[in-house]
């Protein structure tokens, strides 16, 4: 109130009226100074990229030369190819499919975590989950082949054991070798995701629930779950929308079976067909923009148990 | 700043940050002159078998040129690369008439190849490519050159695949791993298919080539982003078959493999001839005779030689080769015939890369 009155026009000379609604324009402006370097970044580092990306997307390239001529063919293109249709579609079943088996084997672990390991300890067993991000990305996907592959770990045991004479090749270079994979690389932020939802959670609304006649697998479903929904959904975020994107996962461990739609575009732009790849990145980005608006709904958490 | 009262106001951050960032500026090449006295870094766009690190610091150390390398894999990707970035490299790396379509496209430029001394350790084949030549001056340095061809496990693959045809047999389902170059891959299929211009297809020759590719699909192990993978794929026996270039029977055998063999189609096939290049953009031109005359020499193109296996046009490293006991490999490998070089079809520019590009997705896509 005591500022309104100092900044008031008609309490000051004109001169310092001025001067002071200078003063109050200016630290109004500085209030949002600390956003300036988190603007620059995004704008010259997202903003500026995805609008050459959808510029891109709109031009041609005609023998090697991007041609600045408006047109919708690269769009037109990919919705005409069945192959990219169903590329598309394999790409959603793949990262849906990592997706929940990653969130099935992160929640054991996680309730494990929680309720039955004592605090100390788990600290130590979350930094075990997070020791292969000490590792390069690459590193992670290429040990899968020594262990998936015909000379692998899984087939020398498989010998070892006289289950099989020879070596077995169906572990490697097919969609399930790429599903196995993705679980492995996306658990950790599943698993930190879940962790930090549960580790709130008022474990006596679980044994109310218990006490009231519920069934242990019951209140869990009906108790904890829906409590959980916030971390579930950024968990999903988290795995399923990068996964969208993969090429190197595919690429390494696929074969032509486990082909994914980002494989695709790494064709288009090594093939220097920017114009055709710019497309194909952003109606992937749609896709995700969609799924995003989609999750966001979901994180509007209510409260699960009002009247 | 009150900084006695223990209190960092944002005011105070954002002083303390942007003293830190000047700071910082200004103190980069000054600690730059310290860590590096004098040295020019010469960018270069290239393949990971054009150089190895203990040649660049030797270089470094002789010339004070220190090579910075960036690698690609596909020529379109380059040659789209220094067009939209040319200044920011030095030297790049291309194949066959890639070259003469750099040079026509104003991104690199011929120089007189007499000028290096290391062009006399050349064989003078090399000296001579028709394609390379510029009035007086040549285009490119000469590097190496390679069929690509089919190397075959003989555990597995009884009767030699002396045909791209061959390898279309369902017995090798699954079991052919090659590098996955589109461009490349549909000239291969052109040739299988009887086009006479494999890197310029018309459009009922690259649908006839799409189909080859459709037919051999459901054989391919995998499409491996490096040679390496193909070279691994072949030594741990998950493929029978590896479409590649020369050399891989000694790259598996080091790899702890088996004997593989190569064997050359009867209705032809591609290979590269690469080379280096001036970018010219670069800033450092005036280094870049110094720079690519001090990487050539004869003991740096024998090492390499060995690393990769595939011929060179160096002949004095040949020469090297011999006396030091690897002429056996090396005439096996025909580095002392580089005139077979261009009896191959030469890797180049397709003629309409969209249409190479999407008959390749459209059928290695799911």
């Amino acid at each position: 109130m005591e500022q309104q009155v100092a900044t008031s026009p008609h309490a000051l000379p004109p001169a310092e009226a001025s001067a002071g609604r200078r003063g109050s324009r200016l630290s109004g402006l500085t209030q949002y100074a600390g956003f300036i370097p988190a603007l620059v970044l995004y704008g010259l580092f997202f903003l500026v990229p995805l609008g050459l990306i959808v510029a891109y997307s709109f031009w041609q390239t005609v023998d090697y030369e991007v041609v600045h001529k408006w047109t919708i063919d690269n769009y037109r293109y990919f919705f005409s190819v069945p192959t990219y249709i169903r590329t598309m579609w394999a790409t959603l079943w793949v990262a849906l499919a990592a997706t929940a088996i990653t969130l099935l084997l992160a929640f054991p672990l996680v309730y494990w975590l929680v309720r039955y390991v004592r605090r100390s300890l788990r600290t130590f067993l979350l930094v075990l989950i997070v020791v292969p991000f000490w590792t390069s990305y690459l590193l992670r996907v290429y040990s899968w082949l020594n262990i998936l592959g015909e000379g692998g770990a899984i087939n020398r045991f498989l010998l070892w054991t006289g289950v099989t004479d020879k070596p077995v090749s169906f572990f490697l270079y097919d969609r399930p070798a790429v599903i196995l994979v993705l679980v492995y690389l996306y658990f950790p932020f599943a698993a930190l995701t879940l962790y930090a939802s549960l580790e709130k959670f008022d474990w006596n609304q679980y044994k109310a629930a218990l006490d009231l006649g519920a069934a242990p697998p019951k209140a869990l479903l009906r108790i904890v779950l829906p409590q959980m929904k916030a971390g579930i959904v950024t968990a999903v975020i988290f795995v399923f929308i990068p996964i969208l994107g993969e090429y190197l996962t595919p690429q390494l461990v696929g074969g032509t079976r486990g082909v994914m739609i980002g494989n695709l575009v790494v064709n288009f732009f090594s093939g220097a067909q920017y114009t055709r790849g710019a497309a194909a990145s952003l109606l992937i980005a749609a896709l995700i923009v969609v799924l995003l608006v989609i999750f966001r709904k979901s994180l509007e958490v209510e409260d699960t148990y009002r009247a | 700043m009150s900084l006695t009262e223990g209190r960092l106001t944002r005011a105070d951050l954002l002083k303390l940050g942007g003293a830190g960032a000047l700071g910082l500026t200004f103190a980069g090449p000054a600690f730059g002159r310290v860590l590096s006295p004098q040295a020019t870094t010469m960018t270069m766009l290239t393949w990971s078998d054009h150089y190895a690190n203990d040649q660049l610091a030797a270089v470094a150390k002789a010339t004070g040129l220190q090579g910075r390398p960036t690698l690609f894999s596909d020529n379109a990707d380059a040659f789209l690369k220094i067009k939209q970035t040319g200044s920011q490299f030095d030297v790049v790396s291309a194949d066959g008439l890639w070259v003469p379509k750099y040079v026509k496209s104003g991104l690199t430029e011929p120089f007189d190849l007499s000028s290096l001394p290391a062009s006399k350790q050349l064989f003078s084949i090399a000296r001579q490519f028709p394609f390379w030549k510029s009035g007086s001056n040549y285009m490119a340095y000469p590097f190496s050159w390679s069929t690509v061809q089919i190397y075959y496990n003989p555990k597995y693959v009884k009767t030699k695949p002396d045909s791209w045809h061959a390898i279309l047999d369902k017995k090798y389902a699954g079991k052919i791993s090659l590098e996955n170059i589109p461009t490349d891959m549909m000239a291969i299929a052109g040739r299988a298919t009887g086009a006479k211009k494999p890197y310029d297809m018309t459009k009922p020759q690259i649908s006839r080539a799409k189909q080859y590719l459709k037919g051999l699909k459901p054989n391919v192990l995998k499409l491996a982003s490096q040679n390496n993978e193909v070279v691994r794929a072949l030594a741990d026996e998950s493929a029978w078959i590896g479409i590649t270039n020369l050399g891989t029977d000694d790259r598996v055998k080091d790899a702890g493999g088996p004997v593989v063999k190569a064997t050359y189609p009867k209705e032809g096939t591609v290979g590269f001839i690469d080379s280096e290049s001036i970018v010219k953009a670069s800033k450092h031109k005036d280094n870049w005779e110094k720079f690519i005359n001090a990487m050539e020499q004869a003991p740096w193109i024998a090492k390499n030689f060995i690393t990769n296996g595939r011929p060179l046009f160096n002949e004095a490293a040949y020469k090297l080769l011999v006396n030091q006991g690897h002429g056996d490999r090396a005439r096996r490998l025909l580095y002392n015939k580089p005139e077979l070089a261009l009896k191959m079809t030469i890797k180049g520019p397709a003629g309409d890369q969209q249409a190479y590009i999407d008959a390749f997705n459209e059928v290695f896509g799911a």
